[in-house]
């Protein structure tokens, strides 16, 4: 915005004589030679950019406009479309369950995934954060499985949980549990797709164990004289100190949580699991536009799913004024 | 870590030496509990196509079947051919997306020109757009080029730089001190003599460190080839060995030793690259002190 309302935008990365000359003579009065020299940094600067400006442009802004036109259309995506007002949505909100079904299991998959994996997370990287013997052997371990890619996990997490004769079913049977069919049993499916994903804990693992490692000490000495037991130290000192980083892994692991795809496709093979239980939105806006090539329909799906990706990221950055704590606050 | 703090620590143990044993009884069974899906893993790609199907396997290892990693490259599915098309497709993608994003962050670190910080503004928010929304527009535009069935969808996108990268790329071009720059000036080195000679070479670990998110983000994708990409022999091995594991009919099971052997190809690139790359992560400050938050 700065840029936008005056003309050149005084730069810290200039050298000592531009500024004395810039402060000498106002905006309207510069000397021609260095008038040419900023033209010809401004252009330099829009040709070094030009990869991104290019691609902004063909691959966002002019797919965001027309995905959003497109929203408003019935359209197979070859004959010309058709403008249909807000049928689309009026359809989407009050005549369509699968919608419905789509939005609440993907609730709850985010909704238990992200913090059952931080609070994972953040005890396993608390156990971690201390130095001991061995510490670099168990934090490996526990990164590898976050960076198998999550087509190979999802195939391996498919044989595991296998009905019959899986691995995780036959460890079960060893202590008399008879395991439910996962994949196939409408209550179990997302329950596994979770479980995926609390596989993959290692990558949070990691920010927290070097955020925990970056509290001072002193707080800690501090609060063991004054008689804080360990579990106090804990709740009072390293949660708060690190709330930023659990805070950004909320966020980024919620935005990604609603956008799961590749892992619910490869568990159930491109269904939406028994009874649609494991339909969630992603896959359900692929299956209106490469299935059903109903694209329109498709567009106003994805922009419900930007909507709501927008206002729970906006919640939450809201609500972190109460409970993310930056250390250059000072509060009383 | 300081001394003070090791000391410190050893003391913590000395006192609760209870407390540490507990310790490593559970990060030995989550340990235990988070590698057995890759020993399973292991033991399941060495089995015989009979213990598959009987999944008679054992945890460790019993029977070692290599002959299977042969087997994988010459019948039935082309792996061969999807390995082939996810270098080609991570080598065109690494090499695009790290030159177009260290030229956009130079020019967003370095230069001056007007209506920088509101595209800089533009490009941030980029980030907060999911993929659904540009999604069917995209495909069409590259049906109407005639790149369906072919790898370029999901190549050619990585030459046009990435928020994110650039983003971190102009955060490591702002702490190289100016007077390099300054001093090449002049000596009479141009910008992008400036920026291809003193301020590349420079970039080195964050140069590497994208490169890495940019190979694990395209080695795993899926989502895209399986839009753009119909015939077998153009997919990438993660699309290509998900047909493996895919059940036709109900009763079937899939030969989950081969889609085991499929996983294997497709980790251990990954693991390799995390085990050689990460130290350049570090010398890009983006696993260390506060990740990259402070």
């Amino acid at each position: 915005m700065r840029g936008a309302a005056t003309k050149a935008p005084p730069d810290p990365v200039q050298t000592a004589e531009r500024v004395d000359t810039a402060e000498r003579s106002p905006m309207p009065a510069v000397r021609p030679g260095l008038r040419r020299a900023r033209r010809r940094e401004a252009l330099t600067f829009y040709a070094f950019i030009s990869p991104w400006l290019f691609g902004f442009v063909t691959l966002v802004a002019l797919p965001m406009l027309s995905s959003l036109a497109l929203s408003f259309t019935d359209w197979d995506s070859f004959q010309p479309p058709q403008f249909v007002g807000l049928s689309n949505y009026v359809e989407l909100f009050t005549d369509d369950p699968l919608f419905w079904e789509a939005l609440g299991h993907t609730l709850y998959f985010a909704a238990v995934s992200v913090p059952l994996s931080l609070l994972i997370a953040l005890g396993l990287a608390s156990l971690l954060a201390r130095p001991m013997r061995g510490a670099r052997f168990f934090r490996t371990v526990i990164y590898i499985p976050a960076v198998v890619p999550l087509v190979a996990a999802a195939m391996i997490f498919k044989w595991l949980l296998a009905p019959d004769a899986g691995p995780v079913n036959a460890a079960l049977a060893l202590f008399g549990i008879d395991g439910p069919a996962w994949l196939l049993d409408a209550d179990w499916v997302i329950p596994a797709i979770i479980l995926l994903s609390l596989w993959q804990v290692g990558a949070g693992t990691i920010l927290l164990i070097a955020a925990l490692q970056g509290v001072p000490p002193e707080l800690y000495e501090a609060a063991r004289i004054d008689g804080a037991s360990r579990f106090q130290q804990f709740w009072r000192i390293s949660v708060p100190m690190v709330t930023p980083v659990l805070f950004f892994n909320l966020v980024t692991g919620l935005i990604a949580g609603f956008q799961v795809f590749s892992q619910v496709y490869v568990l159930t093979d491109g269904t939406s699991g028994p009874d649609n239980a494991s339909l969630m939105l992603v896959p359900y806006i692929y299956d209106n536009a490469f299935r059903n090539y109903d694209m329109g329909y498709a567009s106003a799906l994805a922009w419900v799913l930007f909507l709501i990706i927008m206002g729970f990221s906006a919640i939450i950055m809201r609500s972190s004024r109460l409970w993310v704590f930056y250390e250059t606050e000072v509060r009383s | 870590m300081s001394s003070v703090r090791r000391a410190d620590a050893a003391r913590a143990d000395e006192l609760g030496g209870r407390s540490l044993a507990i310790r490593y009884a559970v990060l030995t069974v989550v340990s235990a509990v988070l590698l057995s899906p890759l020993v399973f893993m292991v033991s399941m790609a060495l089995s015989s196509d009979q213990t598959s199907r009987e999944m008679t396997f054992t945890f460790f290892p019993s029977e070692f079947h290599l002959e299977n990693f042969i087997t994988a490259f010459t019948s039935g599915l082309p792996i061969g051919q999807f390995l082939i098309n996810s270098v080609v497709i991570v080598v065109f993608a690494c090499v695009g997306m790290v030159f177009s994003s260290a030229l956009v962050a130079y020019g967003f670190a370095s230069l001056r020109a007007p209506g920088k910080s509101f595209l800089f503004m533009v490009l941030l928010s980029t980030m907060m757009i999911p993929g659904e929304v540009l999604l069917i527009p995209q495909f069409v535009l590259f049906r109407n080029l005639g790149w369906i069935d072919t790898l370029l969808p999901i190549i050619v996108p990585n030459f046009f730089a990435n928020a994110y990268n650039v983003f971190l790329m102009r955060q490591f071009i702002t702490r190289i001190p100016v007077e390099l720059s300054d001093a090449a000036m002049i000596d009479g080195l141009g910008r992008w003599g400036i920026f291809r000679r003193i301020v590349l070479p420079l970039m080195r670990p964050i140069l590497f460190a994208v490169a890495i998110f940019t190979f694990t983000f395209n080695w795993g994708y899926f989502f895209g080839p399986l839009i753009y990409i119909n015939s077998e022999e153009k997919m990438p091995l993660a699309l290509g060995v998900q047909i493996l594991s895919a059940t036709t009919s109900g009763a079937q099971t899939p030969p989950w030793n081969m889609v085991m052997v499929g996983s294997l190809i497709l980790i251990v690139p990954m693991v390799a690259v995390y085990h050689f790359g990460q130290r350049y992560l570090y010398e890009a400050g983006l696993v260390s002190g506060s990740a990259g938050l402070k």
